[in-house]
């Protein structure tokens, strides 16, 4: 939040230019951080998993994928620290409103459908920064990350210690981890890159904005929280 | 062909360990240093480097002292914990009725290492850190086995106790050695493996119930092990498709409410229809 947070001064020319900061540089670098660890680790922890791909899990193979995916293990645990280190103000922002639930969640579930298949936004209430469908995912994301660094610790370290019921346990745990979180990504992925009415977003984690109008309409609580402390507001090209 | 067994006899056996030397020459499997234990047993355990060894079990029955030897090694199981998850398909059940172990194949994960209700896979583990590693285990001599030789252990035993053969006539074999043994006051012979874990491909005759030998009376291994790949896995698939085939129909559904939205008035908005 350090740069292009002053508070606008002059109005913009153009009111669909006025950019509303939404994800901060330590925000955008953990995620795609995450991403990049997430990616490594479903492509070579699949090898293990479809008997299609067993040519890369097996000997020299497998042990060059099973160490990047190692690699990419401490990468993937490295995120949530760059976005607690960087940006702990957001940080602990964005898991209050994870935490916190609340009629406009329930609303939000109620005119869902309605909103993501006709863009029905009437019925939809204002969201926070977080919308409920965008905390559910974080909720899911923060339960399964703890799940999968227990359970993959167990595995990397684990063996021989602990008993096999809790090893083999790991491992199950482990691959329903990785069910939860790859349905997620997809659905995810669709959001922001497939579905016809919320391209916008994606814009948000590469530059960190999205214009007031898309605040308005998708994160419109959020937005009212943000005038009321005049920042994270710039015009498009000055 | 029928599946073939090793049959071993305990009251055959004397405890020379040939058996276990034979193994190390016929593999090019080096010693490894050991200390005194205190037991004869030497190494005192399976090791990456050790497949076969002879147990020492001192057992005592009616007031007598008996010493029980065991050749041991993998026993080969028809429900085996290590094939079923395998994760490489380094560990299969081969054709012949034993399980094979093809190291090549074999990443180190060590899975088998954790399930075998026998703990008879050892890890040759090379770096901890990137866990670099190789299973190693008894494969009754895949390469022999199939090239019609007998085992290496079984070919040199001096007192004939391990024997290589088609499993059902080993069977047989095996019932009447135990029913000449109890006739000769061995109350407590029987056999072992014949139905532990669906059946055993090593056999055994022994003269003392099987826990004096260090043996589980009965085998098992966890539901847990057995569902992995079987039950837990093809569940991922399931969520995969319920999950794109569920966005399909939003996306389907989404452009339809589009297009018909856009068909109702707004000049520049049939432009991007088109587009």
């Amino acid at each position: 939040m350090a740069t292009s947070t002053s508070t606008v001064t002059k109005p913009c020319k153009d009111r669909r230019q006025v950019l509303v900061m939404r994800f901060t540089a330590g925000e955008r670098i953990a995620h795609w951080v995450h991403f990049i660890a997430f990616t490594i680790l479903l492509g070579t922890g699949l090898f293990l998993y479809m008997p299609a791909l067993r040519p890369f899990a097996v000997g020299e193979a497998g042990e060059a994928s099973r160490l990047a995916h190692r690699a990419a293990a401490i990468l993937f645990m490295a995120a949530p620290l760059i976005y607690l280190i960087w940006s702990p103000r957001d940080f602990f922002y964005s898991l209050r409103e994870a935490l916190t639930w609340g009629p406009d969640d329930l609303g939000w579930l109620r005119a869902a459908w309605g909103y993501y298949t006709r863009g029905d936004t009437a019925r939809m209430p204002p969201q926070g920064k977080y919308n409920a469908g965008q905390k559910f995912n974080a909720l899911t994301q923060i339960i399964t990350f703890i799940l999968f660094v227990v359970s993959g610790m167990i595995m990397w370290f684990g063996k021989g210690v602990v008993s096999p019921a809790v090893f083999v346990g790991s491992v199950i745990i482990h691959d329903l981890s990785m069910m939860a979180t790859v349905a997620l990504f997809i659905l995810h992925i669709y959001l922001v890159a497939v579905h016809p009415l919320m391209r916008e977003s994606i814009t948000a984690m590469f530059e960190g904005t999205v214009t007031e109008e898309f605040a308005r309409e998708h994160h419109g609580k959020w937005l009212a929280e943000q005038e009321q402390e005049r920042v994270y507001r710039r015009c498009r090209d000055e | 062909m029928s599946r073939l067994a090793m049959l071993f006899d305990a009251s055959r056996c004397i405890g020379c360990k040939s058996c276990q030397v034979a193994c190390k020459q016929w593999w090019g499997l080096p010693a490894s240093e050991t200390v005194q234990a205190g037991t004869y047993e030497n190494p005192t355990d399976l090791e990456p480097n050790t497949w076969a060894r002879v147990t020492f079990h001192e057992y005592e029955a009616d007031g007598q002292f008996q010493w029980l030897f065991l050749a041991w090694g993998c026993v080969h199981c028809t429900q085996a914990a290590c094939v079923d998850v395998c994760p490489t398909g380094a560990l299969k059940h081969h054709a012949l009725g034993f399980v094979s172990l093809e190291r090549e194949a074999c990443n180190g994960c060590g899975y088998c290492s954790q399930v075998c209700p026998f703990q008879v896979p050892r890890m040759e583990t090379v770096n901890l850190l990137t866990g670099a590693a190789r299973a190693s285990k008894c494969t009754f001599c895949q390469d022999r086995a199939t090239n019609g030789l007998t085992p290496a252990c079984v070919k040199t035993c001096p007192p004939g106790a391990l024997e290589w053969g088609e499993r059902d006539a080993l069977l047989e074999k095996a019932h009447a050695r135990v029913e000449w043994l109890k006739s000769r006051g061995y109350a407590q012979a029987q056999v072992y493996g014949e139905r532990e874990l669906g059946g055993l491909g090593r056999l055994f005759v022994l003269t003392a119930p099987p826990e004096a030998y260090g043996l589980p009376a009965n085998p098992q291994y966890s539901t847990l092990a057995a569902s992995w790949q079987n039950v837990v896995q093809p569940l991922g698939y399931v969520a995969v498709a319920a999950t794109t085939l569920g966005l399909a129909f939003n996306w389907l559904a989404t452009r339809r409410a589009r297009l018909s939205n856009l068909e109702s008035v707004e000049p520049e908005a049939t432009e991007e229809r088109e587009a």
